[in-house]
């Protein structure tokens, strides 16, 4: 972790009392700046609670394997086979070298560069160059593996020791797994076009709040507003008045929160800015797929702009993963939405349109990394309080504990930090 | 390239190279309207990630503006709000490595090495350097020559990377 000399100036209490930090309403900014916060967030977060990992579309074959991190643990994703995957700690558990340098490649096992260890796919290690110069066996020298659980091909990894099932871990974030996969003919999304990855240097969490924070878009956004004709999805949240936004936000519960838009969207293919007749070869796939009342509603309802606690953003037409680097610095991951079966033209437009919104160059990431930077810096030196109470009084809950409310107001926010609480208590 | 095709004369190489260093100079100093002045209707501007077989269609990248994406782009960056830019960087960009071929017998393509110091004014007040190639497809027009394509090869295009919201 690279701490600056400003990270270590704003150590002030060692054994921070991180519940103390949060209210219903208002959280204190040292949860941002204050690095040793920041470690026991990779702790308890980010190795004990199931974190998002990669998708299985990015290692088709067995063999394959992507270099990711969990938390500031690097780690490799193999393809195992037909449905699944190993996460194992990218690290040679003999003296600690990296294990694979290359972002992504295919290997029938791992040899260590430094003395020649040699572990197969699952992490057993398998072979020591002149092993007459052991009495073990060596069955504690195995990589350090990871609990994997996946579902539609999203892989989620954690080092908990008893976790909870991946299952109550999505909750009712689930749906937004379905529902962006469901977007596809064959039910499967195919994340084969890479990732972006782009250097916010602010904290992770604010990040995270961003992606669901439907009260900046017309002031941090203004410019993409007046830059464009505006139309289509952007039409009814980008100049609007307060009365009139349509779409609206949802805690759901376990750290995960959306911005539902799919009332805005009057008819299939609204959401992607075309007619459906753009696309007629999409629209009878998916209708031989899901029969056509099913489909008309997926392709009405259109894809989630959902967060799932700790890392993972379904945003729309891209998958984005938060990367945490140190308490002020974090990485933006993003790559295209690519639905298996779909034509290459839906999947262009996808790609086309994940570029207009994130990347170091987008349209809006571009706005909202530069104010994360000035939040941070201005945070940084003079900690308070800082106020998360837009909207509490006019939410409305619902029979399965989900929590809605106006499209501007804190509740997904409110929520997330209700979660994090739960995990420091 | 067509190897009937006559070569590079030392007066096409000066008029491509003059090209390149006024597109340089708009580009560092925020000149957005003799910028696009630059531009041919068919224009492409691209940054994909980096070195590699990275293909517009199927890979995403940092940046693929056609034309009326770019006028988007720069009339983003007129409104005064485009935070990620206001205020705007100070920039220097250094060029070498020039090499010319020919496209057609109105058509250059030019390749250079550069070297881009950027004042991140924006919100860190530190140096970012930017380091790479690019390729320009020019066109002789009118008057002068334009341009229908830009590419930009960041060393560091795969690895994480700051905002890039200026022209580069």
């Amino acid at each position: 972790m690279n701490y600056t000399t400003n990270d270590i100036s704003a150590i002030s209490n060692p054994a921070a009392d991180i519940p103390g930090l949060i209210k219903d309403n208002g959280i204190h900014s040292s949860l941002y700046t204050d690095p040793n916060i920041f470690a026991l967030e990779m702790d308890k977060i980010f190795q004990e609670c199931w974190v998002f990992v990669g998708h299985l579309s990015e290692v088709p074959k067995r063999g394959d394997y992507i270099r990711r991190h969990i938390g500031c643990e690097p780690v490799l994703m193999f393809r195992t086979g037909d449905a699944t995957a190993t996460v194992l700690t990218n690290r040679c558990t003999h003296r600690g070298n990296l294990l694979c340098q290359e972002e992504k490649g295919r290997r029938r096992a791992i040899t260590c560069q430094y003395h020649g260890w040699v572990f197969n796919l699952d992490g057993d290690l398998v072979d020591r160059p002149f092993s007459g110069g052991y009495c073990d066996k060596g069955g504690e020298l195995d990589l350090r593996k990871a609990k994997v659980a996946i579902y539609r091909g999203f892989v989620f990894a954690t080092f908990a020791k008893n976790p909870v099932s991946l299952e109550d871990h999505l909750g009712n974030g689930r749906h937004a797994l379905d529902r962006a996969s469901n977007l596809s003919p064959e039910g499967e999304l195919d994340l084969f076009g890479g990732w972006t990855k782009h250097i916010f240097n602010s904290n992770w969490k604010m990040l995270v709040e961003n992606n669901t924070d439907g009260y900046h878009v017309n002031h941090v956004h203004d410019s993409f507003a007046r830059g464009i004709q505006v139309q289509y999805k952007y039409e009814n949240v980008l100049k609007s008045e307060e009365d009139k936004l349509e779409a609206f936000v949802r805690d759901m519960g376990d750290g995960h929160a959306e911005i539902e838009y799919g009332q805005t969207y009057s008819k299939p293919l609204f959401w992607f800015g075309v007619e459906a007749d753009r696309f007629p070869d999409y629209v009878s796939s998916m209708e031989a797929a899901y029969g056509k009342d099913e489909a008309n509603d997926i392709l009405t309802k259109g894809p989630p702009h959902t967060y799932i606690f700790p890392n993972l953003f379904i945003a729309e037409v891209s998958m984005v993963v938060i990367q945490p680097i140190s308490a002020g610095k974090s990485i933006n991951w993003n790559t295209p939405l690519y639905l298996k079966g779909a034509p290459d033209a839906v999947n262009r437009r996808m790609l086309r349109q994940g570029e207009a919104a994130l990347g170091p160059s987008a349209f809006l990431l571009a706005d909202d990394a530069v104010i994360g930077d000035r939040q941070w810096r201005a945070l940084h030196g003079s900690p308070g309080w800082l106020d998360l109470s837009r909207g509490e009084s006019r939410e409305t809950v619902a029979a399965d504990g989900t929590i809605t409310s106006h499209y501007s107001d804190e509740t997904p926010n409110r929520g997330f930090w209700r979660h994090y609480r739960t995990l420091f208590s | 390239m067509n190897e009937t095709v006559s070569v590079i004369s030392d007066d096409e190489y000066r008029k491509v190279e003059r090209f390149i260093y006024k597109e340089a100079r708009f580009a560092d100093e925020s000149r957005y309207d003799e910028w696009e002045n630059l531009l041919e209707d068919d224009m492409i501007y691209w940054i994909p990630r980096g070195e590699g077989d990275f293909l517009p269609d199927r890979d995403v990248s940092i940046l693929n503006d056609n034309r009326s994406r770019l006028a988007t782009r720069i009339n983003q960056l007129k409104t005064g709000t485009r935070h990620s830019q206001e205020p705007r960087s100070p920039m220097r960009k250094i060029i070498s490595n020039l090499m010319i071929d020919r496209i057609s017998e109105n058509e250059y393509l030019a390749h250079v090495n550069f070297a881009l110091f950027e004042m991140q004014v924006q919100s860190l007040d530190e140096m970012n350097i930017w380091a790479g190639r690019m390729e320009y497809k020019l066109r002789e027009s009118e008057d002068d020559l334009k341009m229908f394509f830009k590419k930009v090869v960041l060393i560091n295009g795969d690895h994480p990377v700051p905002t890039i919201a200026f022209i580069i």
